[in-house]
């Protein structure tokens, strides 16, 4: 049986006369996978119409098979950090997490208990029994996701969970994205820290002006984009006798030495073609320190899909 | 999901907002408004009580020598009769010309419960007045008055709308719906707890406030004359009054809960809405039960008083329409609650969030 996925199919927005997302077909399976794309692209409105916030104006989500539009089954799979920042006046952040998890079916000892320990999980328990509206940014960044986390949801969506998270915790919460993935649920987050991105992301979805321009692994995903040859840095001392034999090859497009002459910049459109010319080319000698790609990220894929302006 | 859970998950979520809907900022003139009547009527109580005692240490008569007093009696007689009074005031008649034509005189004395006011001419009794400082009856029409033209036109129906109205618009004001459209809950069971939650502090505040002004009301009489009116059926007249204040709350809370989930400008619901309330009078029976007031005028123990020389305009507007007996009164209000609830359940099930898109 196949993992259950969240599905967009066909799935238009519009706000009034504003376009949201525009005719989105996307299956997302479980794994942490990554929203990118500058503001104004639809990213909290593909959120928000996972959550049922909002309603598509056409065509059908499913997340692991069951319709937003059925709010008392979806939100008990389903945990979501908004961008939104205000909580209902006058309630703690103890109280924002409990009461949420009485709406579940907890009783208030019960669920006290596990908003106690989620507010642990973001490092909130000292300022638990302070009102929401004297949080810092941060400490608001946290107390949303604790509640989301709260319940122990299928599908976190996460709308720029890492804002306003210090070194640590930043850390610590993209472990337990981690850890929380490799269980089979799905964590879907949104993010401006590209590198970040990268690091954690089994998957990435960019989308800009509403469309999405590229989804799936990061790197079948430049594989997709021909026009841009892949860069590979490659580490070698001999650089003028390295980039001599590699501009024989007819998979090289491009050959650049390193400013600090510590290597050498090599485009391709052929992987593998490189990958056997740099074998040959270290089987007569010569040594080659390492190969890393030089554009398997998001950092990359945004620039060569969606350009500057994030 | 069972009908348990839903309907403890409307306790959750009415017990969740009561705060608020208590507390909240943005409806505390609710407050001033409910107390508004109670401040007349403790006024009027504390007058009573004030005068009473004043004169009292002034000069008191016996009320035995009071009842045998007789028109016709001399001023001298009267005097001598219930001792000195508490005001006497002296005045002539005269014709055009500045001629003398009689000499009147206006005495006031007070037994310790009742005032007699006592006029003479030319030093013959003319007319005697006795009433009490505070008369049960009178005070019970201005009761019935003020209950039905200021306390559930003006103060329930403005309650309720600063209350109920802010249910779901001020969430979307301060930005928080999500919080609850991310609930495990059916919408419906939000709207119900959230009204719900309207409900029991706007009948909270209401009943109290009337509870209020009916004490004061009973305060200011005479301990006997209430004795007597409340083995006469007070009771069951106060708890008519707070089951209009309940019903006031349950019908016009509906209709602003409803107002609030479907405009942003609070002006149109309340225009139309007091139009539809004010043209009652006017309309065929068939559409008079698609009103409030309606109902509620038909719970009310006493027809509210309207002075004969009343506008005819104003007079329609304000007298009540043929009233329905009191357990149809209370079934067609429900009625009327129920299907605005279930309209405005149609409009919940579509909200959408719409106060920041990326």
């Amino acid at each position: 049986m196949s993992a259950p996925q969240i599905v967009f199919d066909d799935v238009s927005k519009f706000y009034g006369d504003v376009l949201g997302v525009n005719r989105v077909t996307l299956n997302i399976p479980p794994g942490i996978t990554s929203l990118v794309g500058p503001n104004g692209s639809g990213k909290t409105t593909l959120m928000n119409l996972i959550a049922g916030l909002i309603r598509p104006d056409r065509g059908t989500v499913r997340v692991r098979g069951i319709s937003p539009e059925d709010p008392e089954h979806l939100m008990r799979v389903l945990g979501y950090a908004t961008q939104y920042d205000a909580a209902p006046r006058g309630m703690t952040g103890l109280d924002f997490v409990a009461m949420a998890l009485m709406l579940h079916g907890m009783s208030e000892s019960d669920a006290n208990k596990h908003a106690w320990q989620a507010l642990d999980r973001v490092n909130l328990t000292d300022a638990a029994k302070r009102k929401v509206g004297a949080y810092s940014k941060g400490m608001r960044q946290r107390v949303r996701l604790a509640q989301a986390l709260a319940h122990e949801p299928d599908v976190l969506v996460l709308d720029e969970p890492l804002n306003g998270l210090d070194p640590l915790v930043r850390a610590e919460t993209i472990a337990s994205f981690r850890e929380y993935a490799d269980q089979g649920r799905h964590v879907l987050l949104s993010s401006h820290v590209l590198q970040e991105v990268d690091v954690f992301s089994d998957q990435v979805i960019l989308i800009a002006n509403g469309a999405i321009m590229a989804e799936g692994e990061i790197r079948s995903v430049r594989d997709e984009i021909k026009e841009h040859p892949s860069q590979y840095l490659l580490r070698c001392r001999d650089t003028a006798r390295v980039a001599a034999l590699l501009f024989g090859e007819v998979d090289v497009n491009e050959v650049k030495v390193l400013e600090d002459g510590s290597g050498l910049l090599v485009m391709t459109r052929n992987r593998d073609g490189l990958a056997s010319a740099l074998a040959g080319i270290a089987l007569s000698g010569i040594e080659i320190d390492g190969v890393i790609p030089a554009d398997e990220n998001v950092d990359a894929l945004y620039e060569y899909l969606i350009g500057g302006g994030r | 999901m069972s009908f348990s859970t839903e309907l403890r998950q409307i306790g959750v979520i009415a017990r969740l907002e009561l705060r608020r809907a208590f507390l909240s900022k943005r409806s505390f003139w609710v407050y001033l408004l409910a107390l508004f009547p109670a401040v007349i009527f403790i006024g009027h109580a504390v007058e009573v009580h004030v005068r009473q005692q004043r004169w009292s240490r002034q000069a008191m008569a016996s009320p035995a020598v009071i009842d045998r007093l007789q028109r016709g009696m001399s001023y001298r007689e009267v005097i001598r009769a219930t001792g000195e009074p508490l005001r006497d005031f002296e005045w002539e008649r005269r014709s055009r010309d500045d001629e003398f034509e009689y000499k009147m005189r206006h005495v006031l004395v007070f037994d310790g419960r009742r005032r007699t006011d006592l006029t003479f001419r030319n030093d013959l009794l003319e007319s005697i007045r006795t009433r009490p400082l505070a008369s049960l009856d009178e005070d019970r029409q201005v009761f019935a008055g003020v209950f039905q033209f200021f306390f559930l036109r003006v103060g329930v129906f403005f309650g309720c709308l600063g209350i109920f109205l802010n249910l779901f618009r001020g969430e979307m004001l301060d930005k928080t719906l999500h919080f609850w459209l991310l609930a495990p809950a059916r919408r419906e069971v939000l709207l119900l707890g959230k009204y719900a939650s309207g409900l029991i502090a706007s009948s909270v505040i209401f009943t109290l406030s009337a509870l209020l002004c009916f004490t004061a009301l009973l305060w200011a009489q005479d301990p006997v004359e209430v004795q007597q009116y409340w083995a006469a059926g007070a009771g069951h007249e106060l708890s008519r009054y707070l089951l209009a204040a309940v019903l006031g709350c349950v019908g016009y809370g509906s209709v602003f809960l409803a107002a609030g989930l479907l405009v942003r400008n609070p002006i149109v619901p309340i225009v139309l809405v007091l139009f539809w309330e004010g043209i009652n009078g006017f309309l065929p029976s068939m559409l008079q039960k698609v009103s409030v007031l309606f109902y509620l005028q038909s719970v009310c123990p006493t027809p509210a008083p309207i002075e004969a020389d009343t506008p005819a305009l104003v007079r329609l507007i304000l007298s009540p329409a043929a009233p329905v007996p009191v357990y149809g009164a209370v079934l067609g209000l429900l009625g009327l609650t129920g299907v605005v609830l279930w309209a405005a359940s149609r409009v919940v099930r579509k909200i959408e969030i719409d106060y920041a898109t990326d």
